[in-house]
């Protein structure tokens, strides 16, 4: 096709704001998809997706669409709105020219609508804001398209405010995208260059690439090279996503579309990578992704050892579909074997989590969240640790250093007050306030990242009644007082419930980690001491008192079987439970630091 | 395969009556109210699964008969005697065999006691659960404080001699001051034996439902283990031997009650369950447990019961198909399990080492090995050359202790389904 005839876009947005709901609008439109087969928020097609109601992965779609007498291509990609899959939206924003910039009419400009904003700017795209939802009783159409003119400059009258979900004025934003997305330029019989921007493992197809064309073209299977690795592939078939696959064995420049690639697993091909033809291909690859950095690890362990060997498979497949992925054996004297995993951020440990509990069938005990710490030895060497219980013995130690991040948070400006009062209590800076109207206001801070990877986002949440919404990107490391706190049951140490904190917090994380551990740790047929401790020194304790009786009060009238079931059961429930010194401790008091602000 | 039993080997009979004026809220036995036009052809499917029993059994002598339920006192006396008439017809009943009714102080009078006491019942099993009035109401009792000395009184001039009492403790909210009072009074009453059982919360019974919903507190552990304890002295300072967790009898011998290592007064019965001797249940629901010799001569046994509701064992009778709803196949390391998880239930008895070997053929010392010697060590148990059985500790830890022997994984058992024999 025409170049002129092309619009390449994503859609962007801060989370829930309606993304995927506009996609399914215009997908319907341009009768990419029949009434029949149309079915909300269609391009989340993982299960997970489905149930959360939370795109995780960008998808893209080809849609066909008539405009004044000429027909045009266009290629959207639909993106996640949450903050740990931003890395999919900057390589989605890569592979086009222009971004829809989607904000809710009730909520406003939020965190995410100025990250994503901001990524598109950068990469030089034209942004067509929408102002959707103005359905909703709540909605604030002209404000919200103040709010937007504000930032963008483009006068509030001309953004379209529309309703993804009933359907009000959607084909506002077809004619804007038409009309003021560029058209992708690039030299159709140049060298082959094509941005790989996503991958992902189909089990009968292998790695499907998702390429944008910036030269040359493919036509039909041939033989490709990766630029980076030189991997050389053999396709099966090139084609357009319809959102489902369709062989067109035909790619040119300007288009987006898929190879499959032939290659069995993705580690044999990274995302940001640029494939060009084997034989007289390109010698210059374009420029691609920054490398994903995983900010949260945690320990995994199979809550049956024998279950290692699972686990392990386990996550090799999970890895095929989610890149960002990582880990490495680790061992502990609690749990066993297990892995150090890293994620993005707390909710993609959730997705793991789940993902590993419901399509792989795996009873799993995840450890404390913790982020990487520099250790600077007295030997004057540099060690990086994420787990607490790698921290070496206080002497060797000169100094640690804890990441930090720019936080920002968006809210409305009656709940400055608490706000700060959450960032000073977890040891965060106020950076600058900046007004984005009479009553929103965004507030930028300096903060440590392991005080907001756990529990920071709900609390944030509770305090502004579900008002405020923060975005944070990693800055700087710095020096920190930073202790290991060890958990001690029956006067032994558990590994894997000790974690790093700021020796300020020490004394009251201990307090609560201790009475929370008292919850959860059943009453045994002694009484079992439950201590915290930074190094020698106990700054809290506890006891769980001995159970007083435990035995069957009835067992007569013959019903032997059900009576000896019932031990059974019971003997069961503790195998679930793991034995550190003759004293049980159930699964969630692994994860129990996760809730330590609860109440 | 050869049948172990010697003709003096203890055997069971157990007769349900699946039948209560009302149902109690806390109750989970398989017993209805308002079931009044089913007694009749109850009680003959009764008397016909028990004809039908004889021909496998052979003459095999009943040790003890139990009549349990439900209320078997709720039955016309021409329908018990029917019953007794079945048994005495369908097996040859031991001498001195123990012949124990239940009986509810709501459905029985003089009269009933002389019909059961003239039908050769020998022992009563009074379910009398309180002496305090908010109690029984809680408890959802047909009867009241009064009915309960009416009907011992009966029972006494009827002539019965050996008398057990039941009761429950550990109520929601129940205090100690309540707990003694009603036991001063049971005690006043002398009755040869008395059960005395911790509230269990059964799932499926109003009840649960009531807890689970808020409507009731849930039972005080803690508070039910000081019950307990108490209730361990007092009947100790009366007189009476703690010979099994919830059940206490009088000596019947001029030992010192410390000497005693099972009361006369026991329940010959329910000692053959603990005792994991053998028995046959007769009637909806009622299990069986009856043992054999594996190639190598090992103890294996069955363990089945019977289908459940009442008008489907009807029917069933009727029309001469199984009974059986459930059986397993008691393996012989599963079976030494539940030697130990029963035997040591009972208090002073504990599992005697020359019975153990007799029954499994093989030493308790080597199969236990490293259960006997933690459990020593934690101070669960204590052994001499006669026997293994529960400290003070061990008893109140009965779980725990007993589910060490049991066999990790149930591997050895087998549901099957009825009718497969
Ligand atoms: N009332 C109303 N609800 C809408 C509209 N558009 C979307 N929604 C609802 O908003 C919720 C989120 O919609 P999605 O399309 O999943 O939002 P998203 O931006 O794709 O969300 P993420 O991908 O998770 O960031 C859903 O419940 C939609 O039904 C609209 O115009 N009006
Ligand atoms: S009388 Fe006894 S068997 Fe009948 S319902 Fe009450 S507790 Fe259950
Ligand atoms: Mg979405």
């Amino acid at each position: 096709m025409n170049l002129d005839h092309i619009r390449n876009i994503s859609i962007i947005a801060h989370i829930d704001h309606g993304k995927s709901t506009l996609a399914d609008r215009l997908m319907q439109m341009t009768g990419t998809v029949t009434a029949r087969e149309m079915k909300e928020q269609l391009l989340d097609s993982m299960d997970l997706e489905r149930e959360k109601g939370v795109t995780i992965k960008a998808s893209a779609v080809r849609m066909i669409y008539r405009y004044e007498g000429k027909e045009y291509e266009i290629n959207l990609i639909d993106t996640p709105g949450h903050v740990d899959f931003s890395y999919e939206v900057n390589r989605a924003l890569q592979a086009c020219e222009g971004a829809v910039l989607v904000v809710d009419a009730s909520q406003g400009i939020q965190a995410q609508t100025m990250a994503h904003l901001f990524a598109a700017l950068e990469q030089d795209l034209t942004i067509v804001p929408v102002i959707n939802k103005i359905d909703l009783p709540a909605a604030m159409p002209d404000d919200v398209a103040e709010e937007v003119e504000e930032l963008l400059g483009v006068p509030a009258e001309d953004i379209p405010r529309i309703s993804a979900k009933t359907d009000v004025n959607v084909e506002a934003v077809l004619h804007q995208i038409i009309e003021q997305v560029p058209p992708p330029t690039g030299d159709v019989n140049a060298p082959l260059r094509a941005l790989v921007f996503d991958c992902l493992y189909d089990p009968y197809k292998g790695v499907i690439a998702y390429v944008r064309v910036f030269e040359g073209k493919i036509e039909g299977t041939p033989r490709l090279t990766a630029m980076t690795t030189g991997k050389v592939l053999e396709p099966l078939e090139v084609g357009v996503l319809t959102p489902a696959m369709l062989v067109t064995n035909s790619l040119a420049a300007g288009e987006v579309g898929y190879i499959a690639t032939g290659l069995k697993t993705l580690q044999d091909l990274d995302v940001g990578d640029t494939i060009t033809l084997a034989e007289g291909g390109a010698t210059e690859r374009l420029p691609g992704y920054q490398p994903l950095k995983p900010m949260v690890f945690a320990g995994l362990y199979p809550s049956d050892a024998d279950d290692y060997g699972e686990l392990r498979d386990a996550l090799e497949k999970l890895q095929l579909n989610d890149a960002a992925l990582v880990y490495e054996p680790e061992t502990s004297q609690a749990l066993g074997f297990g892995f150090r995993l890293g994620f993005l951020g707390l909710f993609h440990m959730e997705i793991v989590q789940e993902r590993l509990e419901r399509e792989y069938d795996l009873d799993i005990i995840f450890t404390a969240p913790s982020v990487e710490y520099r250790v600077n030895m007295t030997d004057g060497s540099v060690m990086t640790i994420d787990s607490p219980a790698a921290l070496p013995e206080p002497t060797k130690i000169t100094s640690v250093e804890e990441p930090w991040c720019e936080l920002r948070i968006f809210s409305p400006s009656e709940h400055i007050g608490t706000i700060m009062d959450l960032v000073t209590k977890r040891r965060g800076e106020l950076k600058n306030q900046t007004w984005l109207d009479t009553k929103r206001v965004e507030i930028a801070c300096m903060i440590p990242l392991s005080e907001i990877i756990v529990d920071f986002y709900n609390e944030l949440k509770a305090r502004t009644r579900g008002y405020a919404s923060m975005d944070y990107t990693l800055d700087e490391y710095r020096a920190a007082d930073m202790v290991k706190l060890d958990i001690l049951v029956n006067q032994q140490p558990v590994d894997a419930l000790s974690i790093i904190v700021h020796r300020d917090d020490a004394y009251h994380k201990g307090q609560r980690l201790v009475s929370k551990m008292k919850e959860i740790i059943p009453r045994q047929m002694f009484t079992v001491p439950i201590q915290a401790a930074i190094g020698n020194k106990i700054i809290s304790r506890a006891n769980v008192q001995a159970m007083r009786k435990d035995v069957l009060a009835k067992c007569y009238g013959g019903d032997i079987t059900r009576k000896r079931k019932l031990l059974e059961k019971q003997t069961a429930g503790k195998k679930r439970m793991k034995m550190v010194g003759q004293v049980e401790i159930p699964q969630e008091a692994f994860m129990s630091v996760l809730r330590l602000e609860e109440e | 395969m050869d049948s172990i039993p010697s003709p003096v080997d203890p055997f069971g009979l157990y007769i349900h009556i699946p039948f209560c004026e009302r149902k109690c809220p806390y109750c989970d036995f398989n017993t209805y109210a308002g079931l009044g036009d089913l007694f009749e052809r109850t009680v003959d499917a009764l008397c016909a699964e028990m004809a039908g029993r004889r021909s496998r059994l052979g003459d095999r002598p009943v040790t003890s008969v139990f009549v349990g339920g439900g209320t078997p006192t709720v039955l016309a006396d021409a329908q018990l005697e029917q019953l007794m008439a079945a048994v005495h017809a369908s097996f040859s009943l031991a001498a001195g065999c123990e012949i124990t009714f239940e009986a509810n102080p709501g459905t029985v009078d003089r009269d009933k006691f002389g019909c059961l006491r003239s039908l050769g019942v020998n022992r009563l099993s009074i379910g009398v659960q309180s002496f305090q009035p908010e109690e029984l109401r809680f408890l959802g009792r047909i009867h009241d404080v009064e009915d309960v000395y009416r009907a011992f009184d009966a029972a006494r001039t009827a002539g019965f001699g050996n008398i057990n009492l039941d009761f429950i403790f550990g109520l929601p909210h129940q205090e100690m001051a309540q707990w003694q009072d009603t036991l001063g009074r049971a005690l006043a009453l002398g009755p040869e034996h008395l059960s005395l059982y911790s509230l269990i919360v059964e799932p499926n019974t109003p009840l649960y439902h009531w807890v689970a919903t808020g409507k009731t507190d849930a039972p005080d552990e803690d508070m039910a283990g000081e019950l307990y304890e108490a209730t361990i002295e007092r009947l100790a300072a009366a007189g009476y031997v703690h010979y099994e967790v919830s059940n206490w009898a009088k000596p019947g011998s001029t030992q010192p009650p410390d000497a005693v290592l099972m009361p006369e007064y026991a329940c010959r019965h329910n000692l053959v369950y603990w005792r994991n001797q053998e028995y046959l249940g007769i009637g909806p629901g009622a299990h069986s447990h009856l043992r054999r010799r594996d190639e190598q001569g090992r103890a294996v046994s069955r363990r089945w019961s019977n289908h459940k509701p009442v008008p489907g064992y009807v029917r069933r009778v009727q029309q001469a198909e199984p009974v059986e709803d459930f059986a397993e196949e008691v393996g012989p390391r599963l079976s030494m399990g539940e030697t130990m998880m029963l035997g040591l239930r009972l208090v002073r008895e504990g599992v005697e080492r020359e019975r153990f070997q007799a029954l499994h053929r093989c030493d308790m010392e080597e199969v236990f090995a490293a259960q006997l010697r933690d459990l020593q060590a934690w101070g669960m148990i204590e052994t001499d050359a006669a026997r293994v059985r529960t400290t003070r500790r061990g008893l109140l830890m009965g779980n725990q202790t007993a589910a060490l022997f049991l066999p990790d994984e149930a591997v050895e058992t087998d549901a099957l389904e009825a009718g497969q024999h």
